[in-house]
């Protein structure tokens, strides 16, 4: 949590701004950890069963 | 004396000074912290593939259910020449007509145009497994796009009910897990494809393991069989597992088999 603040408070603009900020940068890391884990999981995990 | 007195009074009110965290308490902290985002992350991967991955494969099957409606409703159908496939390494027998003798009428297959990479062509359904009894749609291709969708079918080989060796690949605990069960199929349980020409049956002849690049299961094999791959064991993608079956019955069973 006192990572997230310090970021927080590294945000440029006003509160609305530091916010809306926030929300983008997190939808983001989401959909990065979103495919992270898709390319894990048809990696390793469950390739879907193809041979060749 | 009062001015000696003030500043005692304000100190004693000033919360005791705590010496600095040594080294090693920030060091332990710090492998604390990591520990405890390793495993939310592993959490978030395990939920990842467990749920949000069949929400999706969910969420495109009743799309493509759809579109298989309109499929078989559009579809072209065709007779072509029953033509026995080539398998590799052994004698083709002859077409069924021209053994049973020259004056027989030739016979014909029904055959359909192929679909498009990535459309549904075929609902693939197990009586004998709850994970399929209610059937899941079947895309053509097996990329790892299209199989998000759940089960795709290799196009290289013929489509379901056609002559040779039609596979069908599937995944087994992510995409919504079609084919999670598929261990528990006997020799003897029956596979159902519907495609636009009709239900085809087929009954199981054998489960096996093999290798991820043992291609060999693919290839073309007298009669119509289809092959069902899957990745084995569970939650690995060492192996995989593959089911054999061959055609009994549906629209092309009795040219296939010489019983027409």
């Amino acid at each position: 949590m006192e990572i997230a603040k310090r970021i927080y408070g590294y945000l440029p603009g006003s509160t609305p701004i530091k916010v809306a900020t926030s929300i983008v940068l997190i939808a983001m890391a989401l959909v990065a950890l979103h495919f992270f884990y898709e390319w894990v999981g048809s990696t390793f995990l469950d390739t879907g069963g193809t041979v060749g | 004396m009062t001015q000696v007195a003030e500043p005692t009074a304000a100190a004693a009110e000033e919360p005791p000074q705590l010496p600095p965290p040594s080294r090693g308490y920030r060091l332990l902290r710090a492998a604390g912290w990591t520990l405890v985002w390793l495993g939310g992350l592993t959490l978030g991967f395990v939920a990842h593939q467990l749920w949000i991955t069949s929400w999706f494969a969910k969420a495109n099957q009743a799309e493509l259910a759809v579109e298989l409606e309109q499929r078989f409703a559009a579809v072209e159908i065709v007779e072509v020449p029953y033509e026995p496939p080539e398998v590799p390494g052994e004698t083709v027998p002859p077409a069924p007509s021209i053994a049973q003798g020259a004056t027989e009428a030739p016979r014909f297959l029904k055959a359909e145009s192929a679909p498009e990479e990535g459309s549904a062509f075929a609902e693939i359904r197990i009586p004998s497994l709850e994970s399929l009894r209610e059937g899941w749609t079947v895309v053509e291709g097996v990329s790892l796009s299209i199989l998000k969708n759940g089960a795709g079918h290799m196009p290289w080989t013929p489509l379901p009910g056609q002559p040779g060796n039609s596979v069908i690949s599937g995944h087994r605990t992510t995409y919504g897990q079609p084919f999670h069960d598929l261990d528990l199929l006997e020799p003897g349980d029956t596979i159902e494809v519907e495609t636009a020409l009709g239900v085809h049956v087929y009954s199981v002849k054998e489960v096996i393991v093999v290798k991820p690049h043992d291609v060999w299961v693919t290839h073309p094999r007298p009669g119509a069989w289809l092959t069902l791959t899957t990745c084995n064991p569970k939650f690995s993608a060492r192996e995989r597992l593959v089911v054999a079956a061959e055609l009994v019955a549906g629209p092309n069973a009795s040219v296939i088999l010489g019983r027409a």
